[in-house]
């Protein structure tokens, strides 16, 4: 197989084929905050993500078509009621990572990161096992 | 031809074993059994414990147990052990002089140097003056950036961050100018204010080299030769970690103080000796070896030494119906240990490894009350029950069934209260002797040095090998084989050390790593096990020289079942030119079952050479 040297690969730096976890969030304007701390736990772990708006669709659906679509296999589902679930690309389907409710985001985009860089998950009080 | 059952009343479990006796003496064993001993062992509450064993053994015999003509007991006496840990040391920080607690993320990277200023006041402070912020809870990470960036363009020169929050690198990445940010500070309302202050992060995969070096906050501080003395010990309490903060408070200090942990005294046959508790367990070992044979131990009152052995004095006294006074304890065993405690005086809850002694000590009756127990066996089981002999000789007789064993022999018998030993040279004679320490203390050690408080999880990673979840769907074994699942591992698993029980994979939930973990069981195991193994082997040898004794060392128990004390024991004589080996009685039964096995060996040996046994 020839091997293709890494400056030749089309490497987009805000696009889909940057590395990041992949948040996909129901567009409710009471999400907004919900939003911003996942993305803050990602931060401050170090771990790259990006945002997108989604259609219908539970925290569960939301996140393992986040984490299909990122190349971390990890995603986060945000739904229109802020539930939010953490998913790796490579569990199954009905079988995600972490969940928990609007209260508990920046745990969960910690764990989002963690889940990423191989640390064990961060525990806050009212998080479930999923 | 004649049914007879023995029956090993252990401390943990009771054991028996079916066989049948022809006239010639030849035995035929049918069946062994095992079950838990009710209630504490050579009292009248170990029958139904006997009953279900006897009755285990005969239904996998297959004997109906109406035929069996006797029930053989060991001479059972009890034995009651305690445990106590005495915390030696103690680390107290004062005037909150330095925080040092190895947060997952601090932010930035550097050394910064300034006087400590809460964050609302940050507004307040004069342009050109050296500040450490320290940001109290509630600040929201953007407030803060936005905060100190304002006091930046105004002049104000922020060289450093404490933060309350996990908001280290939220923080710093909103910097106009990076400074090192220190968070997760639990307690950030206690920093002093207003003090000279030292805020240093270290690059990823570093360790800080500016507070961790005595001359490096002597630089920092501009200290003179008597005050770098003074700070000298807080450098060495920030010594590994990532991050550091050092305040320089008018009296603040960190000490490492020795707590007086009581004396234990140790009475022996012709002579009694103090020791200081926290002299270690060296001296205290040295010094038992000098009044042996002991006759008694007492430990100051009010210590937890001095409790604990008030405490198996007590216990053996209510059980033996014998007054506390002539309750004497036979044997301690001191270990060195360390205790990872909160600091006093810390501000983000750091731990201080503190140095700490455990001992064990045991007490053993000369009589039980087997006859009575003997009478209640006849009604339980409506069979002749026959005291058939001491525990150590028929534990011998049983472990010379191990096949390649041979005389002269010694067994080992590693219990979870106590460690015996006995020997038999060509003769009959039999010296056997009883040592504190076994499997309960080896749980106790793992249980603290790894800070579990959870004596199940302890006891866990005692018995079962570990691994580290490195993914959903496989664990790397400690030996660094890889093993696969069908089953994504539950979430509370990932990444984490596990320990791979028969009834699943538990998390240890610590931050130590399969390594630490791993040398803190076989450190304690080597420390009860192969000191008490080579203990015990020195008493029981003629003339104490453990060269001199013994050809064949059968280990035997419990704790012989155990994935590497055997081993480890093997290793220890060795050098001793000794066959040392997990004993496998009747070539069939592992470690276990040697006293039932003796029994009936012993009763075989008895009827073929025409002597009584007593009932």
């Amino acid at each position: 197989m020839r091997h293709t040297p890494a400056d030749d690969r089309p490497f987009d730096h805000v696009g889909q084929n940057r590395p990041a976890v992949v948040v996909l969030c129901h567009p409710d304007p009471g999400n907004r905050h919900c939003v911003r701390e996942i993305n803050a736990g990602m931060e401050e772990e170090g771990v790259p993500c990006r945002t997108e708006n989604a259609a219908d669709g539970s925290a569960r659906e939301l996140a393992l078509a986040a984490a299909q679509a990122s190349n971390l296999d990890v995603g986060v589902g945000v739904d229109s009621v802020g539930n939010i679930c953490v998913h790796h690309a490579k569990l199954p389907p009905d079988a995600p990572a972490v969940a928990g409710p609007a209260t508990s985001a920046r745990t969960m985009g910690h764990n989002a990161a963690r889940l990423v860089a191989g640390l064990p998950f961060k525990q806050q009080e009212g998080v479930r096992r999923a | 031809m004649s049914l007879v059952v023995g029956v090993d009343i252990g401390n943990s479990t009771t054991e028996a074993c079916a066989a049948h006796i022809g006239q010639d003496g030849k035995i035929t064993y049918l069946s062994g059994a095992l079950g838990r001993t009710s209630g504490v062992k050579g009292t009248t509450e170990n029958v139904p414990g006997v009953v279900e064993v006897v009755r285990l053994a005969l239904a996998r015999a297959g004997c109906d147990p109406a035929e069996v003509q006797a029930v053989l007991v060991n001479e059972a006496t009890p034995v009651v052990s305690g445990l106590a840990m005495e915390t030696i040391s103690e680390t107290i920080i004062t005037e909150s002089t330095m925080i040092g607690h190895n947060p997952g993320t601090p932010g930035g990277v550097g050394l910064g140097v300034g006087v400590t200023v809460a964050f609302p006041n940050l507004p307040r402070c004069a342009a050109g003056s050296a500040v450490i912020c320290v940001v109290g809870a509630g600040v929201d990470f953007e407030d803060a950036a936005a905060g100190i960036n304002a006091a930046i363009a105004r002049g104000v020169r922020v060289t450093g961050v404490v933060v309350h929050a996990d908001d280290a690198n939220l923080i710093a990445n909103r910097l106009g100018e990076p400074v090192p940010v220190v968070d997760e500070v639990t307690l950030v309302d206690k920093v002093p204010l207003g003090m000279p202050a030292a805020v240093e992060v270290a690059e990823q995969g570093r360790t800080i080299r500016t507070l961790s070096n005595a001359y490096g906050i002597a630089t920092v501080f501009e200290l003179d030769s008597e005050q770098t003395r003074m700070i000298a010990p807080v450098a060495r309490a920030l010594v590994g970690n990532r991050s550091a903060v050092v305040v320089r408070t008018p009296a603040g200090d960190i000490t490492d103080r020795r707590i007086p942990a009581g004396t234990l005294i140790l009475i022996g046959e012709k002579t009694k000796r103090e020791v200081e508790m926290d002299a270690g367990a060296e001296e205290i070992m040295s010094t038992l070896r000098r009044v042996r044979p002991l006759v008694d131990a007492v430990g100051d009152p009010g210590t937890h030494v001095g409790g604990m052995l008030a405490r198996v004095r007590d216990t053996m006294s209510e059980l033996t119906a014998m007054p506390v006074d002539t309750v004497r304890v036979q044997d301690v065993l001191a270990v060195d240990t360390f205790v990872p405690q909160r600091i006093t005086g810390g501000l983000a809850g750091e731990f201080a490894l503190e140095n700490a002694v455990a001992l064990a000590a045991m007490v053993r009756t000369s009589k039980g009350p087997m006859e009575l127990l003997a009478a209640r066996l006849r009604e339980a089981l409506g069979t002749e029950v026959l005291i058939a002999g001491v525990e150590a000789d028929m534990a011998l007789l049983g472990a010379l069934t191990t096949p390649g064993a041979g005389r002269p022999v010694a067994i080992l018998d590693l219990g979870g209260g106590s460690t015996d030993a006995a020997v038999t040279t060509d003769g009959a004679e039999v010296h056997s002797v009883h040592l504190a320490g076994a499997g309960d203390l080896v749980t106790s050690l793992i249980n603290s040095e790894l800070g579990l408080e959870n004596l199940e999880l302890a006891e866990e990673i005692k018995k079962f090998p570990l691994a580290k979840a490195e993914s959903f769907f496989h664990i790397r074994m400690e030996d660094g084989t890889v093993r696969f699942f069908d089953k994504p591992l539950p979430a509370d698993a990932f990444s984490r050390v596990v320990v791979l029980t028969d009834s699943g994979i538990h998390p240890i939930p610590t931050r130590h790593g399969v390594e630490k973990i791993r040398q803190v069981r076989r450190s304690a195991k080597h420390r009860v096990f192969v000191v008490n193994a080579l203990r015990a082997l020195e008493q029981v040898a003629p003339d104490g020289n453990i060269r001199h004794i013994i050809g064949f060392v059968v280990v035997l128990g419990g704790s012989a079942l155990d994935f590497e004390i055997p081993d480890m024991i093997a290793e220890a004589v060795a050098e001793f030119g000794i066959v040392s080996g997990t004993g496998n009685v009747r070539g069939s039964e592992g470690p276990r079952n040697a006293v039932a096995t003796g029994l009936v060996a012993g009763y075989a040996l008895a009827r073929a050479n025409g002597t009584a046994v007593r009932g």
